[in-house]
């Protein structure tokens, strides 16, 4: 018959598509392998089997320690992989840099170069997880690779206080690579020991010894591309390995058995769902499938706070939500007759004076509504001075605030009228509708995103109501980046995580040459403009130190951005005197904050929700979250 | 099937090669017109490990010279090559993982689609005006108007989260039922209207009623005459909609999870992942070319009448 003939037709079709979707890959696991396939039951899936299960994000673009950039493919890796350090968890609650891999973290030997050379020793009986000893050897060819030009990762300028660093980069005028052969100064003394030396003494080095970058990988393994993707092919020394990865749903890791520390993890098995849908995490956290979820849906959290007072988890991150300005757009009056370095000292003080004009509790409050801190520094809140205050606080020079202005709601008024009177300076000042009437129209560029939408409009509105017509203007992610590093907007939505508890990571971005100088400083038209001096005594730099080569006085006049910005920020690099690096880094910012080119809005923080059932769960600064001491207890 | 058959299907392949190429070549270079690459990030990467990379994966040749090549490979080894994202993974790899959890919802869903819609909608012509066939038309109408992330949406939070007799996460097999429900009440509901409108129309022609003053049985009447040609708009139907829940089904993925295809099509735009952008634009259009060919075919030999010329 006919009919059956179509039916069978369109059967083998259909079979046949199936087969070949289903016989190209020959990757590990398949969609429906993982944790049990009969969910079904409305029981706990972690009371069930032991397993911790959590949801970070989607699929990480790499859990090659070198290539990742991302801080839940860090999460990953910290529980594959063992660094000389890692982040611990005092007794009394704080976390610490601790050996990890090395028996301890010896101080560094500073050499009559300036160079500071460290030695260490790795513990006896470090293992990988296929058996083989982990030597001195492998974390020479490790860091060395992820340094590397060939690989080109992401984070190898993590690597740059390292010497021979800047040997590897070194490129000429057509960009390419001066010493191909150039190496990290860092050598295998024996299988045990490591020693490698920095260009200069660095405060953060031991945290940079416990982020991913720093972890080892073996030469053999790495070998093959594809290492990092499956879980018969890698090979780690950590607390866990990979025992099933179904690509785009689910890791399974279970605890190593070869990892010297064995006895400290507590948490036999560990699921990461792979998932970038916050709404979908919810639900699996809310019917008891998932212990974690590091997304929650901005509109869900006034009523989340309310439901799970203790499961709702605000925690600090060191990061900076702001607004930044392309300094060569010109926002004088039409009838402006000002020119060069006073043309540009007017625009500062036009934008500072803008900055004033928003409510960042409002924002904080109404709108992001997840515990953010309003912020008026643009070093995010979490970076610690050597005297162990918080950075931010020391910012700016006012005893009545902190900051470089201040935000609190009583200031509102004060602010705006502050705001008013300096652009009274140089607009036309309508009384009758208290607005300036020749202020050039803006367009505000921002991402598409719901949140920065709704920031968007009210600093649209905010500056509305003096007579600043803003246009907003929203573009694809990628395409925004592009748009913005090259300089193609007037406005727009800006925001900076930290990398390590530094604030040069906050700073050196800033510099005429760096990839994120999104502000253009020192390039276009302002690379000529003369506007700039630093006076370090502002700063409390005595006279009888001379942090910077050039400037014996200690001050610098009439400077090109170049020659200021750029001067300081080389020389906080090679500043060996920690108290000394820390002023340099308040007169940066100070130079930075004085052009107004960037109005921070908050500081941000990391959300999550985390169900009560879970103890001995801690999470760093940078938002690497840590399971390995969990331990879980019966409930629901 | 006669010679002519044949030269239509040779013709309709030919035809098909065709329009993937065109996918192809507009696909190539209109990607590469959108602004910002693969590697650009929140965080800038040096200009000089931004030329590595591109050495690494060919993109520092002139752009005729990557599309010959890239043509070559994918005809000559049906290499798509590797991802620029997700780094020691081949563009052929992902699509498999995408395309098997694709595939087996959507075959599952446009089965199950079928098998309902046809029975209902026999039933329903049947019955016609009988509260059954009342009933029916409301539920298919309300099915067929309500938008897939609504119904998707309704579902989760009904036997998800308040009921918790099913996964939200279609990572498990038992996490595939949601995702399969939700893909397939629209097709469902469309086939039953379908097949109702269909069937109420073959039961008015002249054979039908010859067929009943014969006295052939009720029963026969349905299934060896009525029901066979009834089903004719259904199956010009059923290709594209298959190929449609196979590759459109990128909302109920997110709302349940799913790891399919079509968010994997989505991400690589965004990250401007060019081998995975040109790998799962060919895989999805030669999938909905086939379908429907595959459906024109169905249609000519289940009914001999339709001249395809």
């Amino acid at each position: 018959m006919k009919k059956s003939l179509a039916l069978l037709l369109a059967l083998c079709l259909t079979l046949s598509l199936a087969a070949c979707g289903g016989g190209g890959g020959g990757t590990a696991g398949t969609a429906d392998t993982g944790a049990g396939g009969d969910e079904a039951e409305p029981v706990n899936v972690a009371a069930s089997d032991g397993a911790l299960a959590v949801c970070l994000a989607s699929e990480p673009d790499s859990i090659d320690p070198a290539l990742n950039s991302s801080v839940d493919g860090a999460t990953l890796i910290i529980h594959l992989f063992s660094g000389l350090a890692k982040w611990a968890q005092s007794d009394d609650g704080n976390l610490t840099i601790a050996p990890d891999a090395a028996e301890e973290l010896p101080e560094g030997v500073t050499n009559e170069d300036g160079t500071v050379t460290y030695t260490y020793t790795l513990r006896d009986g470090l293992q990988w997880s296929d058996g083989q000893p982990v030597t001195a050897a492998d974390f020479v060819y490790s860091w060395n690779r992820a340094a590397s030009v060939s690989l080109a990762a992401d984070y190898c300028y993590m690597f740059e206080v390292v010497q021979g660093y800047n040997d590897i980069w070194e490129t000429d005028a057509d960009g390419n690579p001066v010493n191909p052969d150039a190496k990290l100064s860092v050598e295998a003394l024996d299988e045990r020991t490591l020693q490698v030396t920095l260009y200069n003494a660095v405060s953060y080095w031991n945290e940079l010894l416990a982020f991913p970058a720093y972890m080892p990988v073996r030469e053999d393994v790495v070998a093959d591309e594809s290492w990092a993707t499956k879980p018969e092919t890698l090979i780690c020394n950590g607390p866990y390995t990979i025992t099933d990865w179904a690509h785009d749903s689910l890791i399974t890791m279970e605890k190593s058995t070869t990892y010297i520390d064995a006895d400290s993890v507590t948490m036999d098995k560990l699921e990461f769902y792979l998932s970038d849908d916050a709404n979908n995490m919810l639900s699996n956290f809310q019917n008891g499938s998932w212990q974690l979820i590091d997304s929650i849906p901005t509109n869900e959290i006034p009523k989340l706070k309310e439901e799970y007072p203790t499961q709702f988890v605000v925690t600090g991150q060191i990061g900076t939500y702001y607004v930044c300005w392309n300094i060569n757009e010109d926002i004088l009056p039409a009838s402006s007759t000002l020119t060069g370095a006073e043309a540009e000292a007017a625009r500062a003080e036009i934008r500072n004076a803008i900055a004033l004009l928003f409510d960042r509790n409002y924002i904080v409050e109404d709108i992001s509504q997840g515990g953010q801190v309003p912020a008026s520094s643009f070093v995010a809140m979490g970076m610690t001075e050597p005297d162990g205050t918080e950075f931010y606080r020391n910012a700016g020079h006012s005893d009545a605030f902190v900051g470089y202005y201040d935000v609190s709601t009583d200031a509102i008024e004060s602010n705006y009228a502050a705001a008013v009177e300096t652009l009274k300076k140089y607009y036309t000042f309508d009384e009758a509708s208290q607005t300036f009437t020749d202020f050039p129209s803006l367009t505000y560029l921002y991402n598409t995103d719901e949140g920065h939408k709704a920031i968007a409009e009210y600093l649209q509105s905010a500056m509305a109501g003096i007579g600043i017509t803003v246009n907003l203007e929203n573009q694809e992610w990628k395409t925004f980046l592009n748009t913005r590093k090259n300089g193609d907007y007037s406005i727009a939505r800006n925001g900076w995580l930290a990398d390590y508890n530094d604030p040069i990571c906050f700073l050196d971005m800033w510099t005429t040459n760096s990839g994120n100088n999104d502000v253009q400083f020192g390039r276009g038209d302002h690379a000529s403009v003369i506007a700039y001096g630093v006076d370090l005594r502002d700063v409390g730099i005595p006279d009888d130190v001379h942090p910077v080569a050039a400037w014996p006085d200690n001050t610098y006049d009439h400077g090109t951005w170049a020659e200021t910005y750029d001067v300081l920020i080389s020389a906080i690099k090679t500043c060996t005197d920690n108290d000394t690096r820390y002023r340099l880094m308040h007169a940066a910012e100070d130079l930075l904050m004085s052009t107004g080119c960037i109005a921070p809005l908050y500081f941000y923080t990391d959300l999550y929700m985390l169900s009560d059932s879970v103890e001995g769960f801690y999470s760093n600064p940078l938002g690497f979250k840590y399971f390995m001491h969990c331990t879980i207890s019966a409930y629901g | 099937m006669n010679s002519k058959t044949l030269v239509y299907i040779a013709k309709r392949i030919g035809l098909a090669i065709l329009t993937v190429w065109v996918v192809i070549t507009i696909t190539f270079f209109v990607m590469r017109a959108v602004p910002g690459g693969p590697f650009m990030g929140e965080k800038a990467i040096s200009p000089a490990a931004q030329a590595a990379l591109e050495a690494k994966y060919g993109l520092d040749r002139p752009l005729s010279e990557q599309y010959f090549t890239y043509l070559k490979d994918i005809v000559t080894h049906f290499d798509f090559g590797p991802s620029l994202k997700q780094r020691g993974r081949t563009v052929t790899e992902i699509i498999a993982d995408g395309m098997r959890t694709s595939v087996k919802l959507g075959v599952i869903a446009a089965f199950s689609a079928l098998a309902v819609g046809v029975v209902l909608g026999a039933v329903a012509a049947l019955r016609r005006n009988s509260l059954l066939d009342r009933a029916v038309m409301v539920i298919t109408t309300a099915f067929v108007s309500m938008p897939s992330f609504i119904m998707g949406s309704l579902l989760l939070v009904l036997f998800a989260v308040r009921l918790k007799v099913l996964p939200a996460n279609g990572t498990t097999g038992a996490g595939l039922i949601l995702p399969i429900i939700t893909l397939s009440l629209y097709p469902m509901a469309y086939i039953t209207r379908l097949t109702r409108s269909s069937m109420l129309d073959v039961l008015g022609q002249d054979y039908i009623r010859t067929a009943r003053a014969k006295g052939v049985s009720g029963m026969k009447i349905i299934f060896g005459h009525a029901l066979k040609n009834a089903l004719i708009p259904v199956i010009t139907y059923f290709g594209p909609m298959l190929a449609y829940i196979v590759t459109g089904s990128l909302v109920v993925e997110r709302i349940f999870s799913v790891p399919g295809i079509g968010r994997a099509f989505v991400q690589s735009i965004t990250n401007r992942d060019y081998p995975m952008v040109m790998g799962t634009t060919i895989v999805l259009a030669c999938l909905i070319v086939v379908m429907n060919l595959v459906s024109d075919i169905l249609y000519k030999v289940v009914d001999p009448r339709i001249n395809l010329e």
